[in-house]
């Protein structure tokens, strides 16, 4: 137990990888792909299970759990150091969780080449939870990009039509952004070493250490170079969450991917983005996120209210759903950028709220993609006749995304929103609270997703049965069922009691809003008296 | 210096166990010849000579690295320094991988096996030469040697009109370069009154030298530019590349271009540095600093850009090789600003860690590219690797990896590789130098564009003909093996190989 315990991230991410071999083994000397699928799931199924091995851990305060730090490349100074904390924390148990399914979701799916296919599911989940308990910049960089490898070739090689073009461009934006991060990273390493003394070091926890005891500042004449390296990484962030303008790789990556990839597109790479912000530009360059916030908050509102005027005039359920991502993301991105607690809780919250319906709309998609072969939503109309639990368990999933009070979706988004409110990031002037404005515009953003996705629903499942071809379609299988099924549960669940979800993450958000707001060195200004009356007016108001 | 010669008369300096790996290498290449005169039948025997003396000079080499052999012996022509063995290593390396890739020969077609071994072994001597010698004409004998022998290599088939125009292309354009580094050379003595490395640098310390040294430089510039297809000098490498027979092709990437690059650094680096508080130095310095970050930039964009417009994959190849010379350049300024020996030792010796990772995959690519290609390298179009993804799962993948590599992305050797040369570089924090490093990896991100297409086709595309997977022969299996494993235990654990690159013996270089 001790073993499992001491080197528990470790082997969540090595599990993966080993499976994968066993699995190209099993190929190689028995030949028979039928037995892959379940190769494949028990592994997703222990490391789904060892994962939950993470709530025994309990950290100091401030640091990390199940910590491992071993030398790599002595030469440069990289070590493999990883640690989970509240941050991460639900991101890794999202993965594990999100895996199992996506492979049950393909059992009839994946025809060809299935072993392939597998063996890239699996090391796809081995990269994606070292992204997340990675401590070490260029460790976190070489998973960040080694998850681009298998995801490329899921959507070139199973994916639809346009699978080629939406491959490369999938690759090729992600891959320009995180190179640009690479120069930063190494730059990091330079400054560092210039001004701590130390010698060089990629390792976040020493260069946030440094950065609170003031030994490393980008503050003064390494503001510039601050700026710059706060852009370059937040470009590579921000091209996979993606935040427009840098989205239009995902409506691409997403429709052509087959089921399975747009599962965990969804659920979790594009979650890399939000998280690789919170954890990398927020720790290392708060005065820069801070003063950058504008630009942040600006294009999450574009994406939200973009995101949903485009997903509006979808012929295709997938796509629609994938334009949905960007609103959501915008969301995301909002509540990280009101740098309050609310916002922040409520960012990391709705992360994982995206992840579950977000992951259950794309597989709910690919049901009806398999009866059919067809996502246009002018092929469908009534479905709700033919195919009564599939109906309901869409329509349950729709309002999670909507935000329907009691479902998930509603305690992010309101949490966000409440946050942005209050923030003080934007300029405050004693007539116009750009804070204010930003989150009502924000809100017009939830009226547009319940818009979009009740017309859809209208279109597809309601009125009569307009096609003759759908006149005979089955209703969910037991697979099917079973495969959606916890998603749903999670989502009342996380809708009704999100308490255990955010105590997890409340510590870490609260360090991040102290280190950005420099509450304590009180160089940043609140809100000003006047503005704090009329927060009082309007109370009395009400 | 002459008549210091003369009137001490002292032995000579001849140290022969220092040049105890080379010898071997020579004294292999000798042996093939005569076996080859007398059993001109045998299709094997030289092939298997030629490994075991590639590897006994490698085991040689490794010896020496931590024995007792002093810093500069041959009247400071030898030099027995970080930059020769790890340099070496790499030839080495590169040769012992041209035999096993060549053997796909004696199987397909009739090429004078014997002659060629022997020609290749030459070649390496001559490489290991270029890294070993700290005197001007040490390096040029060596480089000479080196192209003659390739001249021959890249028009070894006769009947193929390919390849004896890629050889004519070589032999003239190579020797217009060597004519211009050889002047060079002899601007460079005339300024300096030396032709040994130590010596040039020495006279860097002064502060009256003749302008003429900055010509010498410009001129070597142009003639090492030449050999490690440094635009614009670069325009010979993709015709040549194409008609030389593939296992050439590979070996002539990796092997002649990291050669050139030894001398490269040992001539600009070590002989040309900046010495504090001496005006004149810090001319010549900035002069070649800044000429060739400029090219470094120029070359990673030629060869980047022209690499996607190609179709046949060993022109990609060879644009692809023009773009690593870019990014390997970018670790060659980086050694040129540091301000330590330690920094520029390591820098140094990350430019041959990048040179022995490009090798391993390179090499392991054109181990793909020959078996594929089929009797006379009919086969090396991009349309030749469609849809043979899941056919021949174990060769596409292996290809696939080292294109990865090649676009360096982690856990491969090509990562590693190019976080090492771009290290150096930006710390010196250089405008101008940190322009070069963004283009980098702007280019880096261009160049997924073309080594992806090569998975795309492979494994997105579907084939149109019938198509079987060629059988794989041991010797190819086994280059195969190298060079995958290469890729990631580089990729991975190249800890150890950095460190004894840039640690275990400091380049000897007193004035600084």
């Amino acid at each position: 137990m001790d073993f499992i315990s001491d080197n528990l991230l470790t082997i969540l991410i090595l599990a993966p990888i080993i499976g994968a071999m066993l699995t190209l083994a099993h190929q190689m000397f028995w030949k028979q792909e039928g037995q892959l699928k379940w190769l494949t799931l028990g592994f997703t199924l222990v490391n789904f299970a060892v994962s939950l091995l993470l709530f025994t851990g309990s950290a100091p305060a401030g640091g990390y759990m199940f910590e491992k730090n071993v030398p790599w490349i002595t030469a440069i100074n990289t070590n493999y150091h990883v640690g989970v904390d509240g941050l991460s924390f639900w991101l890794v148990i999202l993965t594990t969780f999100i895996m199992p399914i996506a492979v049950i979701s393909t059992w009839h799916a994946v025809e060809k080449k299935a072993t392939a296919f597998y063996v890239f599911l699996l090391l796809l989940e081995s990269a994606m939870i070292g992204v997340f308990v990675s401590l070490d910049l260029l460790v976190f960089y070489l998973f960040f990009e080694a998850s681009l490898i298998p995801m490329f070739f899921l959507i070139g090689v199973w994916g639809g039509e346009n699978r080629i073009y939406a491959a490369v461009k999938f690759f090729i934006f992600t891959a320009l952004g995180s190179l640009l991060m690479l120069v930063g990273i190494i730059s990091i390493y330079y400054i560092y070493a210039d001004q701590t003394g130390f010698g060089g070091s990629f390792d976040l926890v020493s260069i946030t250490n440094a950065l609170k005891q003031g030994q490393m500042s980008f503050a003064g004449e390494w503001a510039g170079a601050g700026t710059l390296l706060f852009l370059a990484f937040a470009l590579a962030f921000s091209i996979k969450v993606p935040l427009f303008p840098f989205h239009t790789w995902l409506p691409d990556a997403h429709t052509e991917a087959p089921t399975a990839g747009s599962v965990i597109l969804a659920a979790v790479l594009l979650k890399m983005g939000t998280y690789g912000i919170m954890r990398f530009n927020f720790a290392m360059f708060p005065d820069q996120s801070r003063e950058w916030a504008w630009l942040f908050i600006a294009l999450a509102i574009i994406g939200i209210i973009y995101g949903a005027l485009v997903a509006m005039v979808q012929p295709d359920v997938k796509r629609l759903v994938a334009y949905s991502s960007v609103a959501h993301m915008g969301f995301v991105v909002l509540g990280m950028f009101s740098f309050t607690e609310t916002g922040m809780q409520g960012a990391v919250y709705q992360m994982l709220n995206h992840g579950v319906s977000t992951g259950a709309l794309f597989l709910l998609v690919g049901f009806i993609y398999e009866r059919r072969h067809t996502r246009a939503i002018s092929d469908f109309g009534g479905l709700a006749n033919v195919m009564p639990l599939y109906a309901t368990i869409f329509v349950i999933t729709a309002m999670s995304s909507v935000g329907l009070p009691l479902l998930n979706g509603f305690v992010g988004e309101f949490l966000i929103m409440v946050g942005m409110f209050k923030s003080t990031v934007l300029p405050i002037t004693a007539t116009f609270n750009w804070n204010y404005n930003a989150t009502m515009l924000a809100g017009t953003g939830v009226i547009f997703a319940a818009v979009y996705l009740l017309w859809m629903m209208q279109r597809v499942f309601f009125g009569k049965v307009t096609n003759e071809k759908n006149k005979h379609l089955t209703d969910l299988t037991w697979r099917e069922i079973g495969l959606i099924v916890p998603l749903v549960v999670l989502m009342v669940y996380m809708g009704v009691y999100p308490k255990p979800f955010l105590a997890r993450t409340q510590e870490n958000v609260q360090t991040i809003e102290k280190t950005v707001m420099k509450s304590a060195g009180g160089d940043v200004v609140r809100s000003t008296s006047d503005c704090k009356c009329e927060d009082e007016k309007k109370k009395e108001q009400h | 210096m002459n008549t210091v010669f003369l009137t001490e008369l002292a032995p000579p300096d001849a140290n022969v166990y220092a040049i105890v790996p080379e010898m071997i290498v020579a004294a292999t290449g000798i042996i093939v010849m005569l076996y080859d005169c007398f059993f001109p039948k045998q299709r094997n025997v030289t092939g298997a000579m030629s490994l075991i003396g590639l590897i006994s000079s490698g085991v040689m080499l490794a010896t020496m690295w931590g024995g007792d052999v002093p810093a500069s012996s041959w009247g400071g022509m030898v030099a027995h320094d970080n930059l020769r063995l790890s340099f070496s290593f790499v030839f080495l390396f590169v040769s012992a991988m041209t035999v096993l890739i060549s053997t796909i020969w004696v199987e397909r077609e009739n090429v004078p096996v014997g002659e060629y071994h022997a020609l290749l072994l030459f070649a390496t001597f001559g490489m290991m030469m270029m890294s070993a010698g700290s005197d001007l004409v040490v390096i040029f004998l060596g480089l000479e040697t080196l192209s003659i022998a390739t001249y021959v290599m890249a028009g070894l088939r006769k009947g193929d009109l390919r390849s004896n125009e890629s050889a004519m292309k070589y032999f003239i354009l190579g020797s217009f370069a060597s004519a211009f580094l050889l002047y060079g050379m002899a601007l460079v003595y005339g300024a300096t009154g030396s032709t040994n490395i130590a010596g040039i640098a020495a006279k860097m310390a002064d502060p009256n030298f003749p302008a003429l040294l900055l010509v010498g430089a410009a001129m070597m510039i142009i003639g090492f530019g030449f050999k490690i297809a440094m635009a614009p000098f670069h325009v010979w490498t993709p015709d040549v590349y194409e008609g030389a027979p593939t296992p050439i092709t590979g070996f002539m990437a990796a092997g002649p271009k990291a050669a050139a690059f030894a001398s490269f650094l040992r001539v600009f680096v070590v002989g040309l540095p900046l010495i504090a508080g001496v005006q004149v130095s810090g001319y010549v310095h900035n002069g070649w600093i800044t000429a060739i970050t400029i090219l470094a930039i120029l070359t990673m964009v030629v060869g980047n850009v022209a690499a996607i417009m190609q179709n046949n994959v060993k022109r990609m190849l060879a644009y692809s090789s023009i773009a690593h010379a870019g990014y390997a350049l970018v670790g060659f300024v980086g050694a040129g600003l540091a301000t330590t020996n330690e920094a520029r030792d390591a820098a140094i010796a990350s430019v041959a860690f990048y040179m022995l990772t490009y090798a391993v995959t390179n090499l392991g690519a054109f181990t793909v590219v020959t078996i594929l290609a089929e009797r006379n390298d009919r086969r090396t179009e991009f349309e030749d690797y469609n849809g043979i993804g899941f056919r021949s799962p174990l060769l596409s993948f292996s290809l696939s990896l080292f294109m990865l590599s090649l676009l360096g992305l982690p856990l491969t050797a090509g990562f590693i590789g190019k976080v090492l040369v771009f290290r150096p570089a930006l710390e010196a924090g250089n405008t101008l130098v940190t322009v070069m490093v963004v283009a980098a990896v702007v280019n880096t991100a261009i160049s997924a564009y073309y080594y992806l297409r090569m998975i795309v086709v492979m494994f997105f595309k579907e084939r149109a003909s019938d198509w079987s997977a060629p059988k794989l022969s041991t010797a190819m299996a086994v280059a195969l093996i190298i060079s995958i494993v290469g890729v990631l235990y580089l990729g991975i654990f190249g800890d150890r190989l950095i460190q004894r690159f840039s640690t275990s013996l400091p380049i000897a270089q007193a004035n600084r």
